[in-house]
């Protein structure tokens, strides 16, 4: 306890004209594990590490833009690297606009996290510290990130609150460097970017820690029920609610409100994009409509009879859209008002009344309001409507598609350059398959109808061709579990380490698919059925349960949902991927016992050698994305993108000829050793699907596989690029160390290979590899790219 | 400033101040290939049969071929024997003067792009055009693609326009 005393005279005994002021009371920290080297980094206090990575994975940027417009003295054109007024370049210019773009990611979860803090003390009447941090007795590291970032196991939410202040003190100082006349360099500003991706990381564990102790919400159990997904599965009899985002407590209060009035078998409630997830986390009545592609597939189906709304990933013309069906919109959250009144502190029956006479909308930011407000809207709208169908009749659609006059306009405004015009024309012909089948990979931008001379209401006509798809698009996924226990992670720690599960595979992010939702999938279902811890998060966790096997099972109902080779566990929402984060670093505290306190570099290095995990971000579309891989990314996590992911404009990209970038210390040999290049990339797109899923398999490898890991792990790179690309891939042998790493089934044909097209000695009466691989195998290779820890040894908590 | 530019087929993808010569003839693609001491032909997944015709002139030229996404499997059944990359690391190596290749006799001085998925070849370019000088990078697809050095137009509907001047820098050559 901290006393501060101020001037005056302290009489013990008679204690007069003495203020003592009492303020934080700071408890000693509880000792449960030894303080590491890094609590509380700075922003450059891992710049080593950053510097370790960037060395290996070279930045690789593709401009979006070759000017500079931030300050007056520009614009200044940067084209062919030149140097802006201010003296940038344009490879340092590019970095710190993916800085910006990673700095408003991370704000936007951190943002997130704070608003959580303040409505959970709101709603729930209790001061943070009465809250505690409880994930139930099979999570005993119950914050992994905020262990290993702060150095703090957190006890009750206040200690969460330490936490998220210094991130925010952290984003404000990254922040101050982007401004003009500071950092120069692109690797210092990569290094601030991958600072601000671990905040970001550890602000989404702490949004989703707090909610999930505050509200109740699953804490890591499996066999979660099933929860409806789709367009289809909507009562279309009930009042619909419709609420869209990612910050889910007025959405609580709707389900509260149905609950409490006995309401659910005459309203909805459905949701879009993250907030779906956590109110179904909340309350599994609820449905998911669909993610963030089809937002306004579901605003201008008319399927809603109110929008509520809270932050992120909403869109900003969201009332137009709304207001073409007449439909209310009830913002709130303070970040996104679109101008509406405020009327917060109305009584609820005034705002009723409101959005009842017409009005678009009105902000309600007391999460405590809008359950009754959204839901009596709701009713009452149901009232006076008839039955759904599709907004325009048979008359109306045939008279656009003949309106079209095939100008092109919308093919070239359009991110997925769907050949609209021509779908039109064969729907004039009675041929409408081809507006059904781009429905799906429309991400619903809008932008056609922009630029549409004729003025056609292109998503309308879409939804009308695809009506039956949309009220037949009916799925199932996992309700999100939340955290991964203690107890899978010791169920699966070795299998993973020496590569015997070849790999965990998190399937995140938002939906800006290159070629529709069933990519999403053919991913997760390919590498479940495989062996491949697979877990999902936010809008592909949606999307890859919108589609059935031959048994009429989605990859939900046909896979568990542990956290184990060949399950599929939906976590839960964006912020839930720090439980991905948390599950790798969890790896390292309970198989390998090191110490994760305050230990970011040695934990990262322990991953990027040993966890094969691979992130896939196939339709990342948003800033959040970005903050999300680069904080995987400074974990030593690769991720691949979709094609529209080169956008982001930076790639960490290795170049596996180049000796010097591969070079590890072996900590059992004493030597420097020149590895394969495992894994070859931290942050690639690929163009295709099929061009994809080797890659992710390929980016499972680690140096550390042990033979029979490794001989897994080149079993299913091979037989994915020979099923989707039809061809052994040209680098397979870089993976062979030795003939015991050679799948046994195919090892002789692999072996004559090896022999005859790469120039390798094999001496055949033993089967054996004489000459030929990058290096050597051997069991207890103990790798890691940090000298500090060659020099120092690696942290244990094992007893000894 | 180019000569003469074109919309780009993603209308906002206008890079800044140095923008794609437009190309209205197969001549000078033919030409920068004649002089090219390593040329390099880039095919993508978005591509027709016809088109994969014209590539199979381009690889009996000599040229070497590497198909990008799921272009392999297409290449292969026509009996093309093109390399095989992901662009994206493809255009990593590309930057690196010190690359060898896929022949090992060094990186490409000239680089023909046709195929890629529109936006994401966009971005390979403007990669190839502001941080390797040392390659000339030209489109030969179907639509103008900005980054390029040079480029052919939007001709995404008007294929037999863009499937002669694919012939006819392989008459050229």
């Amino acid at each position: 306890m901290a006393i501060e005393f101020r001037k005056g005279a302290l009489v013990i005994d008679e204690m007069r004209n003495v203020s003592i002021k009492i303020g934080e009371i700071v408890e000693e920290e509880e000792e449960w594990a030894p303080m590491g080297p890094t609590p509380f980094p700075q922003i450059e206090t891992l710049r080593d590490w950053d510097f370790t990575l960037l060395k290996r994975y070279k930045p690789f940027y593709a401009p979006y833009c070759d000017m500079c417009c931030l300050c007056t003295m520009g614009k200044c054109d940067l084209t062919e690297n030149k140097r802006g007024a201010c003296g940038i370049n344009l490879e340092a210019q590019t970095a710190r606009i993916v800085d910006i773009a990673v700095a408003i990611g991370t704000a936007c979860h951190t943002g997130h996290a704070r608003h959580m803090l303040h409505d959970i003390e709101h709603v729930t009447g209790k001061k943070l510290e009465e809250i505690p941090v409880d994930l139930g007795p099979e999570i005993a590291e119950v914050a992994p990130l905020t262990q290993l970032i702060t150095g703090i196991k957190p006890k009750t939410l206040a200690d969460l609150e330490r936490a998220l202040t210094y991130v925010e003190e952290q984003i404000v100082q990254v922040m101050d460097a982007i401004h003009t006349g500071q950092e120069g360099s692109y690797l210092d500003f990569e290094s601030k970017a991958f600072h601000l991706g671990m905040m970001d990381a550890l602000g989404k564990e702490i949004a989703d820690i707090a909610q999930i102790c505050a509200f109740n919400l699953p804490k890591g159990e499996s066999n979660q029920p099933l929860i409806e997904l789709g367009m289809g599965v909507l009562d279309r009899n009930k009042a619909i609610v419709l609420v869209i985002g990612h910050h889910a407590p007025p959405a609580f209060n709707i389900a509260d409100y149905i609950e409490r009035n006995k309401l659910s078998d005459e309203v909805e409630l459905a949701g879009i994009c993250c907030t779906a997830h956590d109110m179904t986390r909340y309350w599994p009545k609820a449905k998911i409509a669909g993610s963030l592609g089809r937002q306004l597939k579901v605003v201008r189906s008319g399927l809603a009879d109110i929008i509520v709304i809270d932050e992120q990933c909403i869109r900003a013309d969201i009332l137009y859209h709304a207001g073409k069906l007449g439909i209310p919109v009830l913002c709130t959250n303070a970040k996104a008002m679109h101008a509406l009144p405020d009327m917060t502190k109305k009584d609820p029956k005034e705002v009723i009344k409101y959005l009842l006479d017409g009005n678009p909308g009105a902000v309600v930011l007391d999460p405590l309001k809008v359950g009754e407000i959204a839901v009596e809207v709701a009713r009452a709208r149901r009232k006076k409507r008839g039955e759904i169908k599709p907004v325009l009749n048979e008359e109306q659609f045939m008279n656009y598609v003949k309106s079209c006059t095939q100008c092109g306009n919308c093919t070239i405004a359009c991110p997925q350059k769907i050949r609209i015009g021509e779908a039109m024309k064969a729907a004039e012909k009675g041929n409408r398959k081809e507006l059904e089948e781009k429905w799906d990979v429309c991400i619903t931008c809008g932008r056609c109808e922009q630029v549409c001379p004729k003025k056609i209401p292109i998503i309308d006509v879409f939804n009308y061709a695809a009506w039956n798809r949309i009220i037949n698009e009916k799925g199932k996924v996992r309700r999100g579990r939340g955290p991964v226990r203690d107890s899978e992670i010791r169920n699966v720690g070795a299998p993973i380490v020496l590569g015997t599960i070849p790999g965990i595979i998190a399937v995140v992010g938002c939906s800006n698919y290159p070629n529709g939702t069933k990519d999403a999938y053919t991913i997760v279902n390919e590498f479940a059925s495989r062996n491949y811890i697979v877990v999902t998060t936010g809008c592909m966790a949606m999307d890859c349960g919108l589609y059935k096997d031959e048994e009429g099972k989605t990859v939900y109902e046909k896979y568990r949902d542990d956290f184990d080779g060949g399950c599929v566990t939906n976590l839960g929402s964006c912020v839930s991927n720090a439980h991905i984060h948390g599950a790798a670093i969890k790896v390292a505290r309970i198989f390998a016992m090191r110490n994760i306190r305050a230990n970011f570099e040695e934990i990262a290095d322990y991953i990027l050698n040993r966890v094969g995990a691979c992130g896939v971000a196939w339709g990342a579309y948003s800033q959040k994305a970005a903050s999300i891989a680069t904080g995987v990314n400074r974990l030593g996590i690769p991720v691949v993108v979709g094609p529209h992911g080169s956008k982001y404009r930076r790639a960490f990209l290795g170049r596996p000829y180049n000796d010097e970038d591969w070079m590890v210390y072996d900590v059992r040999s004493g030597q420097k050793v020149r590895i394969e290049p495992a894994p070859q990339d931290l942050l690639v797109a690929a163009e295709t699907i099929e061009e994809a899923i080797p890659l992710i398999a390929k980016l499972c490898f680690r140096p550390n596989d042990t033979d029979k890991g490794r001989a897994i792990k080149l079993t299913h790179y091979i037989d994915l690029s020979l099923k989707y690309l039809g061809r052994m891939p040209d680098d397979w042998h870089l993976y062979v160390r030795t003939e015991t790493d050679l799948p046994l089934a195919k090892r002789e044909e692999l072996l004559k290979e090896l022999e005859e097209k790469h120039g390798w000695k094999i001496d055949w009466s033993r089967k054996k590899i004489i000459e030929g691989p990058i290096r050597p195998y051997h069991a207890g290779f103990n790798p890691t790219c940090v000298e500090r820890l060659f020099r120092e040894g690696f942290s244990s908590v094992a007893k000894k | 400033m180019p000569k003469t530019i074109e919309q780009p087929f993603d209308a906002a993808n206008i890079p800044g101040p140095k923008m794609a010569m437009l190309l209205e003839k197969g001549k000078p693609v033919a030409m920068a290939l004649k002089k090219a001491k390593h040329p390099l032909l880039i095919v993508g997944p978005d591509i027709t049969p016809a088109m994969i015709e014209r590539v199979k002139k381009f690889a009996e030229k000599g040229i070497t071929v590497v198909a990008t996404g799921n272009a392999i499997g297409k290449l292969a059944n026509s009996g093309i024997n093109a390399k095989y990359a992901v662009l994206h690391e493809l255009t990593q190596f590309l930057l690196d003067p010190n690359w060898k290749g896929f022949d090992g006799k060094g990186n490409y001085d000239v680089v023909l792009i046709m195929g890629t998925i529109y936006y994401h070849g966009s971005q390979m370019l403007a990669a190839i055009k502001n941080f390797a000088p040392h390659i000339r990078a030209i489109s030969i697809d179907r639509y103008y693609h900005p980054n390029a050095a040079m480029s052919f137009g939007n001709l995404w509907r008007k294929e037999e326009d863009y499937l002669a001047l694919l012939d006819e820098i392989v008459a050229d050559l």
